[in-house]
């Protein structure tokens, strides 16, 4: 079951910059900042009340976030549920014919993620997020 | 020190057919619908849904083109703050551009848009109980 929307993620060419306005501006606290090497991006999460921004930089050309820079510039890039078992809202997105770009869960910023095709949503960028619980 | 955000208080998916979209979302997700509404005389449709603190504004034209497939972007977010005066404050002295506050379409409520160093999101911050509700527009 989708339980609330866990993040609304922004593509940014700088997130150094990015976040002179996100984090000092706006006052948000920055909860994660990493570099995921496999998917080629610098992502930065900052918490607003029970959701968070994702800011992501493209750390190499090749990568959906950086062809989305480049083609559409800074802006919304997707947004994400939340969910407490993200394999049974793929299986669920599979079996509603939903196109799927992960056919499986797996380890993003957020926790156990999956991302569903534009295509399938009038053009909208979905993810579904499990956050890892913490022990 | 920031605006004092308390939350996202709505996410706007633009769509050339909102009742559409809204609908793909309501019956591929189970995103329930929880509200319809048409602007007289303005041609926009809108339908929210509220995942938790948040609504999701699904809007569009009130005719949807014809013969034309569904196509739908994210249109920006909006920031709810306590104090719409100092949130707008806190933003000048970082040298950011925002609109006086004006009263929004939610009652009570007063809405300014941030007018630049977004990095290409449309951003707003709204502050609900900042206005007696006669005051708000229809």
């Amino acid at each position: 079951m989708l339980t609330k929307i866990h993040h609304v993620g922004v593509v940014v060419k700088s997130a150094d910059e990015a976040l002179t306005f996100y984090r000092d501006a706006l006052g948000l606290p920055v909860t994660e900042d990493r570099v995921i090497d496999d998917q080629g991006v610098r992502g930065i999460l900052l918490k607003v009340g029970g959701s968070e921004i994702e800011l992501l930089e493209p750390t190499r050309d090749g990568t959906g976030v950086a062809r989305f820079l480049e083609t559409r510039g800074e802006g919304m890039h997707h947004i994400c549920f939340e969910s407490d078992d993200v394999e049974a809202e793929l299986a669920e997105a599979r079996a509603k014919g939903i196109q799927l770009i992960d056919e499986k869960p797996r380890a993003g910023l957020a926790g156990m993620i999956c991302f569903l095709h534009p295509k399938s949503n009038h053009g909208v960028l979905v993810e579904f997020a499990q956050p890892i619980k913490e022990h | 020190m920031g605006i004092g955000a308390t939350h996202i208080d709505h996410i706007v998916i633009g769509s050339n057919d909102s009742a559409a979209t809204a609908k793909l979302f309501s019956e591929t997700y189970g995103i329930e619908i929880k509200r319809v509404m048409s602007r007289p005389g303005t041609g926009a449709h809108m339908e929210f849904a509220k995942l938790q603190e948040v609504v999701l504004e699904f809007a569009g034209p009130g005719t949807p083109p014809e013969g034309e497939e569904p196509r739908a972007r994210l249109g920006g977010f909006v920031f709810a703050v306590e104090d719409i005066d100092a949130a707008v404050a806190a933003l000048r002295a970082h040298g950011c551009t925002v609109e006086e506050p004006h009263a929004a379409v939610q009652p009570g409520a007063k809405l300014a848009g941030i007018k630049d160093g977004t990095h290409g999101v449309p951003l707003a911050i709204i502050q609900y109980g900042a206005l007696p509700i006669e005051e708000t527009k229809a």
